[in-house]
């Protein structure tokens, strides 16, 4: 009798506990998805609605107006091109050599401590603030005469990508059983074979999770683009944007429209590479 | 471990092809490394020397001037300037106040997710959403919310009886509404690696402690915390390191203001440079924090023994 109570005493306990914890998960599911929706919302209002008091929680007269201003009669679209060819740029060129130098770091032997050192070293430069090198960075393409183009965007951004993706690659390769190179090498493979053939294959979850990452970072950049670029024909996305907010005015429904369509294809590419997002970093980097 | 192999004899020799293919075998490991330190080097040591040598001169704004050597002068200034003591206040206050309150959401979310609904990996996809979101469009949706006339935050606050307020506005607000906009986006970051990291705890330990009646609070503390450990460690690394150079939700939402209640480090240099043209002085406060974000960052990781 004694032993059932508590049984039963225990169950509603767990009940209880699971109730509030689904009451939790949803608390956290509203609070990440409003501001996204009302900006979702407000890019679909006319100004007059936006500005209504009391809010409008749904667009009682939806227009596609602000993507009409924001797509058709200023350049968003080229601004877009070029964050995705930048960011694209930026992710291949830190991927390939952040690979190959993340294996190095993991297999080979070197001289006096390097790989310790070279790989602090590579992992200090990621510290530096982006404010930090901007002033030298800008006179350096001035100099270059670079400024205003796109790759003088993507140099700077493979700048702080390609520590990080050494880091990411590094403690991947580390995880993953040498045998199978050395099998390949004992076989006849060359080193660099083993690598291409055996290695990289088996790291795939890894070289997508690092390429996510440095795609989603380059996408987003703000402060080296404000400063690198001034012409529409190099300026990006959040450049862009943020041009609308001006000393006189913001233009609250055009910067909803452009910023709801900024999101739009990366919330769509999340849910695409979901999987690689967390296998990736489980089996990689976030050991150390 | 492939000792014979990157020693690049015995194997390289029986190898096919010709003598340059054979001379890059043999130095692989070299090679291999060497694109990503050559980059580096080009865009981290340039930057470095240029603001040392930018931070010991006085720099006119006028172009045709020749720069003025003042040697530590710069340096000297830190310590009277009362916007920088402002600004290295708010950027401590901001970094601290943030990442523990992203910690301990992250982490508590993770827990939860992990527990209760492991198979809804479409869930964590949506919770995940705000960190890859462009820090602009975040900046600038949480501008509209905080909006003091007709932003959707004040008409909850009426709806719910609570004095309305002017939240990035508001001199007391400003910070607090910088940091919940903060916390909105990269609260995800952490509930992502500690997702990771709980999605690789071994099964063994846990059934052991639960033949000894270990309850789950003591498992927690003794058997989660210990794994995840490095997984913290990186994600506070990152994060601080982050918060450090916060620069987009404050150049959006406050600009700094009102009276200097969130004018942050990046914020102020980027004005010492462009708005009071001086890049000598400029250089001298970047120097600054790169140095206490280097000094931090390595204690931190020798501690954490992140780097071997």
């Amino acid at each position: 009798m004694a032993t059932r109570t508590l049984h039963r005493r225990s169950r509603t306990k767990e009940v209880l506990t699971r109730l509030l914890a689904y009451l939790a998960i949803l608390v956290a599911l509203i609070l990440t998805l409003f501001p996204i929706y009302w900006i979702a919302a407000n890019s679909f209002k006319f100004d007059i609605d936006i500005f209504a008091v009391p809010p409008e929680w749904l667009p009682r007269n939806p227009t596609l107006k602000h993507y009409q201003e924001a797509f058709i009669q200023r350049p968003f679209l080229r601004y877009a091109l070029n964050s995705f060819l930048v960011a694209v740029g930026t992710t291949i060129v830190s991927v390939v050599f952040g690979t190959m130098a993340g294996y190095a770091l993991a297999r080979f032997h070197y001289p006096w401590q390097w790989r310790k050192q070279v790989s602090f070293w590579i992992l200090s430069t990621r510290m530096m603030p982006p404010i930090v090198s901007i002033i030298p960075l800008y006179l350096f393409f001035n100099y270059f005469q670079m400024l205003n183009t796109k790759s003088a965007l993507v140099i700077a951004y493979t700048a702080f990508n390609l520590p990080f993706a050494t880091w990411m690659m590094k403690s991947y390769f580390q995880d993953l059983p040498v045998e199978l190179e050395e099998a390949a090498v004992v076989d006849g493979d060359t080193r660099w074979g083993a690598f291409l053939h055996v290695a990289l294959p088996l790291a795939r979850p890894g070289l997508a999770a690092t390429a996510i990452f440095c795609l989603i970072i380059s996408w987003n950049e703000f402060l080296l683009s404000l400063i690198i670029t001034l012409t529409e024909q190099s300026q990006t996305l959040p450049i862009g944007i943020a041009g609308r907010v001006t000393q006189y005015n913001t233009y609250w429904g055009e910067i909803s429209a452009a910023g709801f369509m900024a999101c739009v294809p990366i919330v769509i590419f999340a849910f695409i590479v979901q999987k690689h997002l967390v296998r990736g970093l489980s089996l990689g980097a976030v050991k150390g | 471990m492939l000792k014979s192999a990157s020693d690049g004899t015995s194997t390289a020799q029986s190898q096919p092809g010709g003598g340059l293919e054979r001379w890059a075998e043999r130095h692989l490991r070299y090679l291999m490394l060497a694109p990503t330190v050559l980059i580096l080097l080009a865009l981290t040591i340039f930057p470095s020397l240029y603001m040392f040598y930018a931070a010991v001169h006085r720099i006119s704004p006028n172009p045709d001037l020749p720069w003025e050597f003042v040697g530590a002068g710069n340096f000297a200034r830190l310590l009277s300037d009362a916007q920088f003591h402002v600004a290295l206040r708010n950027t401590i206050v901001f970094t601290v106040v943030a990442v523990t309150a992203e910690f301990l959401l992250g982490l508590g979310l993770a827990l939860l997710l992990d527990k209760f609904i492991r198979r809804l990996t479409f869930l964590k996809t949506v919770l995940m959403i705000p960190m890859m979101l462009p820090p602009i469009a975040v900046a600038i949706t949480w501008k509209l919310i905080y909006e003091p006339q007709f932003g959707v935050l004040n008409e909850i606050m009426y709806r719910l009886g609570l004095p309305l307020q002017a939240w990035a506005g508001d001199v007391n607000l400003a910070m607090f509404s910088i940091i919940v906009a903060d916390v909105w986006q990269w609260t995800p970051f952490i509930f992502l690696l500690m997702l990771a990291g709980l999605a690789s705890l071994p099964v063994e330990p846990y059934e052991a402690a639960a033949l000894d009646g270990a309850s789950s609070w003591r498992q927690f503390w003794d058997l989660t915390i210990p794994f995840l450990k490095p997984v913290i460690a990186i994600a506070l690394l990152l994060r601080v390191m982050d918060a450090l150079r916060l620069f987009d939700l404050v150049f959006i939402l406050t600009g700094g203001g009102p009276a200097d209640r969130t004018k942050v480090l990046s914020l102020y240099i980027y004005q010492v440079a462009y708005r009071f043209a001086d890049p000598g002085y400029a250089a001298a406060i970047s120097l600054f924090v790169l140095f206490v974000t280097i000094v931090l960052s390595t204690w931190f990781m020798k501690r954490m023994r992140l780097a071997d």
